[in-house]
């Protein structure tokens, strides 16, 4: 990383809840597999898993992925090994940067539990919960339904996880009233944004395809608003992302209040050390750090 | 994922089929390796958004190429693409070839003839007797099956070959200490039924992808005790692993 500072002679560095990264990018969870781990060597400045949940989970059928229009849907169902399986794997993930670890369970005590286990491990530099799965004790509204339901489990997780960096990641939707919930419940930096609920069908069988979330540069322009409304709420840092896909991409989520941006769905297209390259031929031209950028629109 | 961009050397029509080949001064192609493959540019227009997994057809003298059927609009710019297309490194597992193994019998359904060719190449090269059975639907996907001297054809609507699926073009495949498939889920069942459980059975499965490198979790096929992954795991695998 170091090197790459050098050889751009830009300052990529950012400062997220006193964790130094050095870089600004960070996979959105459930995007970046062990098997891939080589490719992205130096390119991230954090390393976030797929998200884990208290038991294994087998996942859903197929089909679970489907193509739209500058994007994808995807419904993968939180296909994992269980925590202790995953904790005993966590070291796959050593690329010499902080690991976030990020979680989710059907309840509140569920969100809780997961914390109080992976925040005791020295390996874990900050959970991120995934509240966009259903909350079970409420007829399957998500975690993210509404403010109370927000402020709910973050306070159960901040209780659970004192010392250790808390993300909430939220749905686009009333995300300025989850972020305030969140914030105030103890949420030390919020993710904003996950996939948006949609719907793929394939005419020729007249079936439903894929009912699930919509990823890509699709979602570009609904994720920065999401961003920028939030931003201006908060005090909090903020993990920003949906549909990055480029360099520029990356600072515009900066601009619009983001300390830190998540790449997704376009690692499967492309190089995210491209989209880092990018970043850096932005900075370069524009005479700042990656640290400046944040919040800086005119 | 790294894409690369390599030059085209060849495109000719097989049929219903393209066969497309393109100079890869990387690593070897192994039989049962695949790519994600799509037209130059693609990244850019964002439409199709996603690249296309194919198995090598072939590998000689540093061209691999690839077999593939107009479906949509990627395959459709693929189809069209003259001067370069944009691919990935060779991903995921391919064949296991048993030298000791005795004979083996291949069995391809429609597009799913691609991997044959190269694992016809490799077990030839190898000194490994082999049968090759090959099904389509009719007389415009048939064509590609002239690639494949000494195969034995079926053809669903009876225009070449015999009349049915590959299986009621194949012998006792009991008797084969080895045998490979690739084609349609269904038909893969119905080969790892017709095959048994004794020797070494290997289904090549074709599942949509979104990655191609395991991150996303889309390609998944059942297995006891849940679904793994066909693009890490697979796109080859022991016919006894999958739960069909």
């Amino acid at each position: 990383m170091v090197v790459r500072e050098r050889a751009t002679g830009v300052d990529l560095s950012v400062e997220l809840c006193g964790i130094t990264l050095s870089t600004p990018l960070v996979p959105a969870s459930g995007t970046l597999a062990k098997e891939a781990l080589g490719e992205v060597d130096g390119v991230y400045g954090a390393i976030l898993p797929k998200t884990t949940t208290p038991a294994a989970r087998v996942g859903n059928p197929p089909p679970r992925v489907a193509e739209t229009p500058a994007g994808m849907v995807n419904s993968i169902g939180l296909q994992n090994p269980g925590v202790e399986r995953f904790m005993e794997d966590l070291d796959a993930f050593d690329l010499g940067v902080p690991i976030f670890v990020s979680v989710a369970g059907e309840t509140v005590r569920d969100f809780a539990a997961l914390c109080e286990r992976v925040s005791g491990d020295g390996r874990v530099a900050a959970i991120e919960l995934n509240l966009s799965c259903p909350n079970v004790e409420h007829g399957g509204l998500t975690f993210c339904a509404g403010p109370a339901a927000v402020e709910d489990v973050v306070a159960a997780c901040r209780a659970a996880a004192p010392t250790k960096p808390l993300f909430a990641k939220l749905t686009h939707e009333g995300v300025v009233g989850n972020a305030r919930a969140a914030e105030s419940a103890g949420a030390d930096a919020l993710t904003v944004m996950n996939t948006i609920p949609a719907l793929t069908i394939d005419a020729k069988r007249r079936s439903v395809l894929v009912r699930g979330g919509l990823s890509g540069p699709a979602v570009k322009p609904i994720a920065l608003k999401a961003v920028h409304d939030v931003a201006r709420t908060v005090r909090v840092p903020i993990l920003g992302g949906g549909g990055v896909t480029s360099g520029v991409d990356v600072a515009e989520f900066m601009l619009a209040g983001a300390t830190v941006v998540q790449v997704g769905t376009a690692s499967f297209v492309r190089d995210p050390g491209e989209i880092l390259a990018e970043f850096s031929a932005y900075l370069r031209e524009a005479g700042m750090g990656a640290a400046e950028l944040t919040g800086a629109l005119r | 994922m790294k894409f690369h961009t390599v030059e085209i050397e060849e495109r000719r029509e097989l049929g219903a089929y393209t066969l497309l080949s393109y100079r890869w001064p990387g690593e070897k192609v192994e039989p049962g390796r695949f790519v994600m493959a799509r037209a130059a540019g693609c990244p850019v227009t964002l439409d199709p958004f996603l690249a296309r997994p194919f198995s090598f057809y072939d590998f000689e003298d540093g061209a691999a190429s690839l077999l593939f059927e107009v479906r949509g609009r990627g395959t459709a710019l693929l189809d069209r693409a003259t001067e370069t297309i944009e691919v990935t490194a060779p991903l995921g597992r391919g064949f296991e070839i048993d030298v000791s193994g005795g004979r083996a019998a291949l069995l391809g359904g429609g597009i799913g003839v691609a991997p044959l060719k190269i694992l016809v190449r490799e077990l030839a090269a190898r000194g490994i007797a082999h049968d090759v059975f090959l099904g389509f639907l009719d007389n415009r996907t048939v064509a590609v099956a002239a690639d494949f001297p000494g195969a034995t054809v079926a053809t669903m609507d009876g225009s070449a070959g015999t009349h049915g699926t590959v299986l009621d073009a194949a012998p006792d495949l009991t008797a084969y200490p080895t045998v490979y498939a690739c084609g349609p889920n269904a038909m893969l069942a119905a080969v790892k039924d017709a095959a048994g459980p004794e020797g070494l059975r290997q289904l090549s499965v074709e599942e949509r992808m979104g990655c191609g490198n395991g991150s996303c979790n889309g390609c998944v096929v059942p297995v006891d005790g849940g679904y793994v992954r066909s693009c890490v795991e697979g796109p080859v695998f022991r016919a006894e692993a999958l739960a069909w």
